[in-house]
């Protein structure tokens, strides 16, 4: 895997939930991304300095596209929701571990807010290897839920905190319920509901190997030379979320000593 | 129009093909920087390097800040007998120097470290962390002119490889420091490593970094750094080496300006993983566009009195 830097062009911006922004670049580094791999994207405003990653959302090889999918938090996602059709912006990637997808077991997906965005091109490729695939989805409120339409060939079950749209609570409530026999979960969301998943894990005797996940952290510099977005490793030390991550098998995780970087 | 000389030396046979190196622990050990033509590069300046190898500090270990970037990595490192079997073999076929960045906790540490590093092929130099505490005096080597100037002297008997020596800026006389690491027999000085500061995450009120405090780097820092390498390089004899949130070739001028023999590239490397054969090129066009030959030509302009 070489990680290319790449001018990429914004085709479109559009906003397809509530707090959502999807921007479509073209790019010839679509073709190279795995599901779950990230790009550094350089953000040119004077508020921020560093590079943001973000995860590739969905990509079209073929017509070379790479779709993100985010929300507006700090001054790089500010910037990155102000691009507008015919913009450039400068791509580092892709980068890091996917997803393993291969094997033909049932799929299920955990996504917490905006860590839906991720299962986009990933039950993509689940579904057109022939997996079974369900998507249990938290939003906050239906209105900030991104469309069923997004997900073909899955089934979808919801959760939201307010009850606006399926169950009313978080998304963990419904793993009991989903998870049955020898199912691959893949997660994504909010440090909080990975934590939570593998203790239902850890009750419901799941093998934590069974799981993977999807770490958000802030990143220096996103190739494993600036070692700050260090996720602790089972039995001591330290694993790099941008090199041995952000996919990442949950028993390789000391979930005891994983702090939530974004602070809440 | 002649070659342009973009060469330096920064003493005891340490020669550089270009006077822009990557800063210690923005560029790891020089494998994993991706899309970098390494040729461009005057030398890597590895990550710090202990005795023994290092975890490192829980997360979270970076944020950002206004023009910079706070870290507390805490050294993480695979320690230097790892640098010495995997790494320099593989240094030792580059076209490159590489520069060892050796931090210890006591003098025996790095003395050690310096005699374990003595002679090995593809190690070009050795840049002293001094800003690491020292467990017996309870402060930091590079704070006090005579604890840098008794570590620097017994890492100068332990080894025959070119010694820089980076300054800290946490201090109130940088140049008493900077002369007695220069009379204990370095080399080279390189400044500024980082500032200490914090921040902290007002909602949940507690600092964002699990250390609390961290080193700032960034252009935040630059008009510091610059200061800093102005001040010293009038007070010592031996080469400085310009380094503090330099992002373009004219921060670099700034600093060669300044009285710089050499500049190295951090933060920026996260930014433009090119930026360092960037700015080489930049400079080599400022001295082409000015009719100079070599760097020598970069004089600072005393300030005109009307």
């Amino acid at each position: 895997m070489i990680a290319t830097l790449q001018a990429a062009r914004v085709l479109e911006r559009s906003t397809p939930m509530g707090g959502g922004v999807e921007l479509i670049c073209e790019t010839p580094l679509a073709a190279d991304v795995h599901p779950g791999q990230f790009f550094q994207v350089a953000v040119e405003s004077p508020g921020a300095l560093l590079r943001r990653p973000y995860s590739a959302a969905w990509t079209d090889p073929t017509r070379g596209l790479v779709g993100f999918v985010f929300n507006v938090v700090g001054a790089g996602s500010d910037w990155l929701a102000a691009r507008n059709a015919g913009d450039r912006i400068d791509l580092l990637g892709p980068l890091g571990r996917g997803f393993a997808i291969d094997g033909g077991r049932p799929a299920v997906c955990v996504a917490g807010g905006l860590g839906i965005a991720v299962f986009i091109g990933l039950s993509n490729a689940l579904t057109g290897r022939g997996r079974s695939t369900t998507i249990l989805y938290g939003a906050r409120s239906a209105d900030q839920l991104l469309p069923a339409a997004r997900f073909p060939k899955t089934r979808m079950q919801l959760a939201t905190d307010d009850g606006s749209a399926g169950h009313h609570g978080r998304v963990t409530a419904l793993l009991s319920n989903a998870i049955v026999g020898d199912a691959d979960i893949f997660a994504c969301g909010p440090t909080p509901m990975l934590v939570e998943l593998v203790r239902w894990a850890q009750r419901a005797d799941v093998r934590l190997a069974r799981i993977q996940v999807a770490h958000e952290t802030p990143m220096g510099c996103g190739v494993g030379t600036c070692l700050g977005c260090a996720l602790p490793r089972a039995g001591g030390g330290y694993m790099l979320t941008c090199q041995d991550g952000p996919c990442i098998s949950a028993d390789l995780v000391e979930w005891t000593r994983v702090v939530d970087a974004f602070h809440g | 129009m002649g070659e342009i000389d973009l060469s330096v030396d920064l003493g005891r046979g340490l020669r550089l093909r270009s006077p822009v190196m990557v800063a210690s622990g923005t560029f790891a050990y020089g494998f994993d920087a991706p899309a970098v033509d390494r040729t461009g590069l005057g030398a890597v300046v590895t990550k710090g390097t202990t005795l023994r190898p290092r975890h490192g500090n829980p997360p979270v270990r970076i944020a950002e800040t206004p023009s910079g970037m706070l870290n507390a990595i805490g050294l993480q490192n695979p320690g230097v007998d790892h640098v010495v079997q995997a790494f320099a073999p593989v240094w030792a076929r580059w076209d490159l120097p590489v520069i060892v960045n050796v931090a210890g906790d006591a003098v025996e540490d790095y003395v050690a470290i310096a005699r374990r590093l003595d002679g090995v092929p593809g190690i070009a130099g050795l840049e002293l962390n001094i800003s690491c505490p020292n467990v017996e005096a309870g402060l930091q080597f590079g704070v006090d002119a005579r604890l840098a100037g008794r570590l620097t002297q017994a890492v100068r008997q332990a080894t025959s490889l070119p010694l820089m020596v980076k300054l800290t800026p946490n201090v109130t006389d940088l140049v008493a420091i900077a002369r007695a690491i220069a009379d204990a027999g370095a080399d080279s000085l390189s400044a500024i490593n980082t500032l200490v500061g914090m921040k902290i995450d007002v909602r949940h009120r507690r600092p964002v970094l699990e250390n609390q405090v961290g080193g700032l780097s960034g252009p935040a820092i630059r008009p510091l750094a610059v200061r800093a390498v102005w001040e010293v390089a009038s007070a010592v004899s031996i080469p400085v080496v310009g380094v503090g949130g330099i992002m373009t070739t004219e921060d670099a001028l700034e600093f060669l300006l300044a009285g710089a023999s050499a500049v190295q590239v951090g933060t920026a490397n996260y930014v433009r993983p090119q930026a360092a054969r960037e700015i080489r090129d930049g400079i080599a066009t400022h001295l082409t566009e000015h009719g100079w030959s070599s760097l020598a030509a970069l004089p600072l302009r005393a300030p005109a009195h009307v």
